[in-house]
């Protein structure tokens, strides 16, 4: 889909908002990183940092710094 | 065994648990060094969130850019202690800690690029843009597509939704930038896009 009329009509799938997203995004990150299944346990995550660049942003920063092993 | 305070919930479970276990205990108890520590971790990841927003702030001096960092961290600070009750142990206590010195250094970081911008409410460009592979049925599909979408903006939103969805989702503007300047929260800003997007696809079904 042609990326203007993608933003416009953001994700077809169920979503959460950003405060939940901002509540799970820590978990989520964790159990990406451990090959878990994110989708299951948390629904509606992946379709909200599709249609919101700033969570999206935060989850990209998040996952490499935890990722990098920085603690 | 499980571990009897219940504010790490099933934080025991992990490799990291006893010595996350000890750590929150002592910053519940406000001991210096604990809190220290902590701070040096948001600091880590406030300064790493700037590092990567780094290049996108070409007018910022680094010595600005770790005030910055530090403003962040101190905020984050505040939150993570003031917060400490919401932590379950569903994750590990570092990454629930490092995502507020993120959204701090974020936010802070998104308006500096923004300061004294004007926010664009008004479409800036409803440009189709080529998208390679597509075949010319496709991209005049994708025109079409495109128009529709420009005429329910126009007749099927509030004037608000579409204020918002034009500002976000067309013109670029960061949610919280956008939030700050209309006096809202990014919470409630993403609500009205997303009713706006399901008002664009339901009008779309009917096309």
């Amino acid at each position: 889909m042609n990326e203007t009329i993608a933003r416009l009509l953001g994700p077809a799938d169920p979503e959460i908002g950003c405060d939940e997203c901002f509540a799970e995004i820590d978990r989520y990150v964790d159990l990406e990183l451990a090959g878990a299944d994110t989708d299951a346990a948390l629904p509606g995550l992946r379709a909200h940092l599709a249609g919101c660049p700033a969570c999206r942003e935060e989850h990209q920063s998040l996952r490499a710094l935890v990722a990098r092993g920085a603690d | 065994m499980r571990a009897a305070a219940p504010i790490v919930g099933g934080v025991e479970a992990r490799a990291e648990a006893p010595r996350e276990v000890e750590w929150l205990r002592d910053l519940r108890a406000g001991n210096d060094e604990a809190i220290g520590r902590l701070h040096a971790l948001l600091l880590r990841a406030a300064r790493f969130e700037v590092g990567r927003r780094r290049p996108t702030l070409p007018h910022l001096r680094g010595d600005e850019l770790d005030d910055i960092a530090h403003e962040a961290a101190d905020d984050a600070l505040m939150s993570v202690l003031r917060r400490l009750d919401d932590f379950r142990g569903d994750s590990k206590f570092t990454t629930w800690a490092y995502k507020f010195a993120l959204l701090e250094a974020a936010v802070k970081l998104r308006k500096r690029a923004w300061q004294g911008r004007e926010v664009p409410l008004e479409p800036e460009s409803w440009t189709v843009f080529a998208t390679g592979g597509l075949d010319p049925g496709a991209e005049v599909e994708q025109r079409e597509l495109l128009a529709a979408l420009q005429r329910a903006v126009a007749t099927e939103l509030t004037p608000h939704q579409r204020d918002v969805l034009v500002a976000l989702a067309l013109n670029g503007v960061p949610i919280d930038v956008l939030a700050d300047r209309l006096g809202t929260t990014r919470g409630a800003l993403y609500k009205t896009l997303h009713d706006a997007r399901r008002k664009l696809r339901a009008h779309l079904e009917e096309w």
